[in-house]
């Protein structure tokens, strides 16, 4: 029989990463707002109670839970705690997959001879609380699919392992198929007129229906969601092909210098997407969309992958070069790393890379940009953008929220 | 800001005796609310070595050479404008800030200035300064406490 695959989870962890570091605030109602203060980007379960979601403007949060205590987002000091876990995941399994700051998949095996995985899922659990102070959930189950589904209803601080299909099944039957990362609102109106509204019926359901309704992807799920690995866990794959940042340039861009200004900008916050999945990025193409004239765009290459600024404006420089039109009026702009490596042997720790003195330097920067609001420290080359950076009347700054845009 | 809340655990259990009507429970956590709006205005400071309740600036105009006000700007300290009352740097314990309804964390508290009143009454003031991006988006307030140790 094939192994299992374990899905494990930080509950809340943003919230759980500042109780780590601020004990008072166990058991209180706690909000992590992003670098802008606009928006709740992570909440507990104690907020999370009093209607406050992932995204909701501070302003509304604050009346819907008056005492809830709001903290500023510390991307780096979850990354610190990130690592840690990861480490320690490392140590129960060497098959270990980083799918993204708080979600691991890796190889489930039983620590002792003769342990019931369910005991495993939960010895696990237990040591990352002792040894990091997080709560995480742990899903194990036949498939990638399955043990992450498990664990997303198992939470928070769970530890399960289903093992048979009987078991599946009879969970399988009380979960909306919603539950499913990537079927959302149009993908189950899709299904629904075919009576598939749980993740049962969607298993049970006929595998070239599910092919024409969801293609090839959804039929991967399909099969993973009956117990056959599709997805296996791959330590050096980057979760996803691309990221990307960009958008709307908030009117019309003549000036090249105000064109590159957002180009930096952008690369910038792509930069903390690829923290966030602890990749880097081989490829920069910098597209641009013009007034009524589509969209042309330029891509440039490095040697060795990087998530470094200065390495990744030069590229930026290049392929912003490649895509400019002259005479053009800009209104959009996407940044986008198109190969996106894991590195071999990618480190457990922050600090550790390869060019010590540039490094330092990127670090302190990141540092203070943190400290200091994000925008503090840069190139002089954004200055060309004072409505979006000094001008307090244009509070039009992009909110943390992943995956949202929120203003 | 208009008050600040510190664990009940914090402080000395006379002065949570003592201030028994201030005190709230949030989460599972008793705390101690220093608010402006409470009679009188109280807040904690650390001032030669212990830990102290003291008036929170001159709302009720007692004193009248000292201005009506809790705070006053970290500018105004530094030009110099209260040398002539011999005002002391002191700090300001806090878990928890509330500014226009918003409740924030901050590491170790605020920077405060203590001053005598002429009838000898030990009284502090807020020491603000013009609110960072950050602040002002979350708070709507174009001011902000001057934070231990912290900018956010
Ligand atoms: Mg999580």
């Amino acid at each position: 029989m094939a192994g299992f695959i374990a899905h494990l989870d930080a509950d809340a962890f943003y919230v759980s990463a500042e109780r780590v570091r601020h004990a008072d605030l166990a058991n209180k109602p706690v909000g992590v707002l992003g670098n802008n203060g606009a928006c709740v980007i992570a909440k507990s379960y104690e907020m999370k109670a009093k209607g406050v979601k992932t995204g909701t403007p501070i302003w509304d949060a604050a009346k819907m839970c008056p005492e809830g205590v709001y903290v500023k987002r510390d991307f780096y000091w979850y990354e610190v705690l990130s690592r840690k876990m990861l480490g320690i995941v490392g140590t129960f399994s060497p098959k270990l997959e980083y799918y993204s700051i708080d979600e691991f998949f890796f190889h489930a095996e039983p620590l002792r001879h003769g342990q019931q995985l369910a005991t495993t899922a939960t010895t696990i659990r237990d040591h990352i609380l002792e040894a990091t102070g997080l709560p995480v959930t742990i899903g194990i189950a036949r498939t990638r699919t399955l043990a992450k589904l498990f664990s997303d209803t198992g939470k928070p601080f769970g530890a399960v392992a289903v093992l048979t299909r009987d078991h599946e099944r009879e969970l399988l039957a009380k979960m909306p198929v919603t539950e499913i990362s990537g079927i959302g609102g149009k993908r189950a109106d899709r299904l629904a007129p075919y009576g598939i509204r749980t993740c049962l019926d969607l298993a049970d359901a006929d595998g070239r229906l599910v092919k024409r309704l969801l293609t090839k992807t959804g039929h991967e799920i399909w099969m993973e969601l009956n117990g056959e690995p599709v997805m296996p866990i791959r330590p050096e794959r980057p979760p996803h092909q691309v990221l990307g940042r960009g958008g709307s340039l908030m009117g019309n861009v003549e000036d090249p210098k105000v064109l590159w200004a957002w180009c930096v900008r952008h690369v910038e916050r792509l930069i903390e997407e690829l923290r966030y999945h602890n990749v880097r990025t081989t490829t920069l193409a910098v597209e641009v969309g013009w007034k009524d004239q589509g969209w042309t765009g330029g891509t440039s290459n490095s040697p060795t992958p990087t998530d470094r600024i200065d390495e990744l404006l030069d590229l930026a420089r290049a392929s912003l070069r490649r895509a400019y039109v002259t005479g053009r009026t800009a209104t959009h702009m996407q940044v986008k790393a198109t190969e996106l490596r894991r590195g071999k042997g990618f480190q457990l720790s922050l600090f550790d890379k390869p060019d010590p003195k540039k490094d330092k330097l990127a670090t302190v920067k990141a540092a203070i940009n943190e400290k200091y609001g994000r925008f503090k420290v840069r190139t002089a080359t954004t200055l060309y953008l004072p409505a979006v950076y000094r001008d307090p009347a244009n509070e039009y700054d992009i909110c943390d929220v992943r995956g949202k845009v929120c203003f | 800001m208009r008050a600040i809340a510190l664990p009940t655990s914090e402080l000395p259990d006379e002065v949570v005796k003592e201030l028994h009507a201030r005190v709230y429970t949030r989460g599972d956590q008793k705390e101690v609310r220093f608010d402006w709006r409470a009679v009188p205005a109280l807040l904690p400071v650390w001032w030669n070595g212990r830990l102290q309740i003291v008036r929170w600036g001159n709302r009720d105009r007692a004193e009248r050479k000292l201005p009506p006000t809790g705070w006053t700007w970290k500018a105004t300290v530094e030009k110099g404008r209260w040398v002539g009352i011999e005002p002391e740097p002191v700090e300001i314990p806090a878990n928890y800030v509330l500014a226009n309804g918003v409740w924030f964390r901050v590491r170790e508290g605020l920077r405060g200035l203590m001053v005598r009143t002429p009838s000898g009454v030990p009284a502090v003031f807020v020491v603000c300064e013009p609110a960072t991006r950050y602040y002002r988006v979350m708070t709507r307030a174009e001011w902000m406490p001057v934070l231990i140790k912290e900018i956010i």
